[in-house]
């Protein structure tokens, strides 16, 4: 029972965040062809992550020194609970909740708690406007998020994980949900500040809320954003994308590819679309993605009803 | 000494690097940027070697020793055309622009493989200001607001915010003169309410920029109208790479400014066009309509692109005879705001390739040696002089980052009247090869 339901879970998560991560960086080095630094793309990432452990770990003038230490951590922690709710089959589950949606939920709004910790530690105006930027834009794709969430959740009768992907078994969500897999996916790239809504660690603020990092606490930050983006990844593979089903391969493999495929695309708007002006982001969440959001949301419930 | 593998596989990253701008350096920025092994960062913090490149005033060399002292342990300095500091055992000096990113490799390689001891640190390591708070929670003031602990102003409820008059705290702070979004030397003090500009006030003025030798030769003798057509897209061409990256686009920029290194008189930025229209860089990165705008008397003192962008009619080239020859009329804009201005550089690269294809089919040189039109601003009688006094009118009541972005489009520093003695023309070639 301890194996089975403590240690696997806990190793599957942080096998899969550790693996991820370097996935993305691959990825997104792959993405980055023609680029001076695109040589050698299996090799870079481990590169970069020996320099960044070599390199001494600065810290500011008068940081709030244990927030400063525990915000990479946290976020790090946050992205491998994330993981360990993802259904990989019927039965390998790191933690079959029967309320794993709320949880996936509260992830993403600690999620902003730990992003802000991590720019408002530091002492540093940079990092503090990196911070102040994410809170503000927080809110807007945090709602967005829940009415999707409830929308996949309406047709499973159920916030366990498992019974959304059962609830799929005719049909995926893709399909009967057609707008819920493109908000969600703006809610990834929010959660993770990735590509167009990196407000929180943007050029323009020289690195934001990681703009005094360095060292391995520069190394955990990085390794957290790309894991909480292959659990973001899982978790949208299984909400709308059939999770574990599919015919021929084994289950965990149909859901690995899923995820690879959502993964790949919000790595491609990443690299495709430049950042949203602040003000233009909120007012494109508020004005045009929340309304949207509520019509996926009577949209799923009609089609749940009409299934049923 | 044994070197671990960590080390040995450290030694294979690309050489984080941040540069520190001196003055008449010229596009040596745009050249780390494309060189292979090198990668470019915009905070000492994240970076293994500095550069410090170009004429430094003496002043200045506090700065330089603070951001010096900034870099993590082990960081090496590289300096181009700059005296190093005494303190520093062994500097590295390179002036040799063209061998400069080998040799920036090289160092971070060596300081990865403990082939070189990290640079010693010129600073003691306290604040930079003595703490004036009191008590054990002091803040340097009276009651809970005011003070300035350790020399510098806690954010305080000083003024309504411009956007909606909601009081928020005030945070002001000093921004350069390294700092890698702002004009090289450009030292400004800023303050914000969240992260909307309060006020923005120059504390040291941008080193002149340089414009490429041929505009210099250009009022000398006639010289042929598609290299100087083709130099002014190049200038063009790197402008918008800096402002790309500011807009985080680092691939889009990257492509910019390989563009600029392979330009010739068959060279189109169509294609460029479109992946920025299809990004929608105006329709959701830019500050919208009528933001960052400069009215006509801003503009006309600004001269060259930005005032074009404001409608002003005004291009010496006009009075060229065989700028006439060619059809030239100058291209303008109405709005005078941030994005008008960076559609003004797009509309003048595709005229200045137009006009260089036509020039080299009919092998033509300018007819004018008295007055240019420099990429900056008209050079006749008087020359583009400092205008970077304008920000403190421009910049306050936008946010952050359309702070940013307007201050990319604007080229408010003075025109360098003395011609670089070298120039990296080849800058995008050259980092590809």
């Amino acid at each position: 029972m301890i194996l089975d339901q403590l240690i696997l879970p806990w190793l599957l998560a942080w096998l899969v965040a550790g693996l991820g991560a370097y996935l993305v960086a691959v990825l997104d080095r792959l993405m980055a062809t023609g680029s001076a630094q695109a040589k050698s793309v299996w090799l870079a990432p481990l590169a970069s992550a020996a320099w960044l452990m070599t390199q001494q770990a600065t810290t500011t003038e008068a940081p709030d020194a244990p927030a400063w230490r525990l915000a990479p951590a946290l976020y790090l922690a946050l992205a491998a609970t994330g993981l360990a709710l993802v259904p990989w089959s019927p039965t390998l589950v790191g933690v079959d909740l029967s309320t794993s949606l709320v949880l996936w939920g509260s992830l993403e709004a600690l999620a902003t708690v730990v992003i802000f910790l991590h720019g408002w530690s530091a002492n540093s105006h940079l990092a503090l406007i990196g911070a102040y930027r994410y809170v503000a834009l927080g809110l807007s794709y945090l709602l967005i998020s829940m009415f999707v969430l409830i929308g996949v959740a309406l047709p499973a009768e159920s916030l366990r994980l498992t019974e959304v992907v059962a609830a799929q078994a005719s049909l995926w969500h893709v399909v009967s949900q057609p707008l819920g897999l493109p908000l969600f996916l703006v809610v990834g790239l929010g959660l993770t500040f990735w590509g167009p809504l990196d407000l929180a660690d943007s050029e323009d603020l020289s690195g934001g809320t990681a703009v005094e990092r360095s060292g391995p606490p520069r190394l955990v930050w990085a390794l957290a954003r790309a894991a909480m983006l292959v659990a973001f990844s899982a978790i949208a593979a299984t909400a709308f994308l059939g999770g574990w089903m599919g015919p021929w391969l084994p289950g965990p493999a149909w859901l690995l590819i899923k995820s690879l495929a959502v993964l790949v695309a919000l790595l491609w708007l990443g690299r495709r679309l430049p950042r949203l002006a602040p003000e233009r982001c909120v007012t494109l969440m508020w004005v045009l993605l929340l309304p949207l959001s509520f019509v996926d949301l009577i949209w799923a419930g009609a089609v749940a009803l009409w299934m049923a | 000494m044994a070197v671990s593998w960590q080390r040995r596989l450290a030694a294979r990253a690309p050489a984080p690097v941040f540069l520190a701008e001196g003055a008449r350096i010229g596009p040596l920025r745009e050249t780390l940027a494309l060189s292979p092994g090198i990668r470019l960062v915009d905070t000492p913090r994240h970076a293994s070697v500095l550069v410090v490149a170009g004429d430094i005033p003496t002043g200045w060399r506090d700065d330089l020793r603070r951001l010096h002292d900034q870099l993590p342990a082990p960081f090496a300095s590289v300096w181009c055309r700059c005296e190093p500091f005494e303190a520093l055992r062994n500097p590295i000096r390179n002036d040799a622009i063209e061998a400069l990113p080998q040799g920036v490799v090289e160092t971070h390689r060596e300081l990865m493989l403990g082939k070189r001891d990290s640079a010693p640190r010129l600073l003691p390591d306290e604040p930079p200001n003595p703490w004036e708070g009191l008590g054990d929670d002091g803040h340097g003031g009276e009651g809970m607001m005011g003070g300035t602990p350790y020399g510098r102003p806690m954010a305080m409820n000083m003024q309504d915010d411009l956007r909606d008059g909601l009081t928020l705290d005030t945070l002001t702070f000093r921004l350069g003169p390294f700092h890698s979004a702002l004009p090289p030397g450009l030292q400004a003090e800023v303050s914000l309410q969240g992260d909307l500009v309060q006020a923005w006030t120059i504390t040291r003025k941008p080193f002149a920029s340089v414009v490429e030798p041929i505009f210099h030769a250009a009022r000398q003798e006639p010289v042929p109208i598609a290299e100087l057509e083709l130099s002014r897209a190049r200038h063009h061409l790197r402008r918008l790479y800096r402002g790309l990256r500011v807009a985080g686009w680092p691939r889009l920029a990257e492509r910019t400014l390989r563009m600029a290194g392979q330009l010739s008189p068959n060279s189109d930025i169509a294609g460029l066009r479109r992946a920025l229209e299809r990004g929608g860089l105006w329709r959701l990165a830019l500050p919208e309509p009528g933001r960052g705008d400069l009215d006509k008397e801003q503009a006309r003192q600004l001269g060259g692109p930005a005032a074009r962008a404001a409608g002003i009619d005004e291009d010496l080239r006009s009075q060229d005879a065989h700028y006439r020859r060619l059809g030239f009329a100058p291209t303008c804009r109405e709005a005078g705001d941030t994005a008008a201005r960076w559609q003004q550089w797009l509309d003048e690269i595709e005229q200045s390739l137009a006009l260089a294809g036509q020039a080299a089919r009919h092998d033509l040189k300018t007819a004018e040696t008295a007055a240019v039109e420099t990429p900056r601003g008209p050079w006749a009688d008087g020359s583009p002089h400092d205008m970077s006094d304008l920000l403190g009118e421009v910049l306050p009541g936008l946010e952050w980052g359309e702070a940013l972005l307007t201050l990319a489009s604007l080229d408010v520093a003075a025109l360098d009247l003395h011609p670089l003695d070298i120039w990296l023309a080849d800058t995008g070639r050259e980092g590809r090869a």
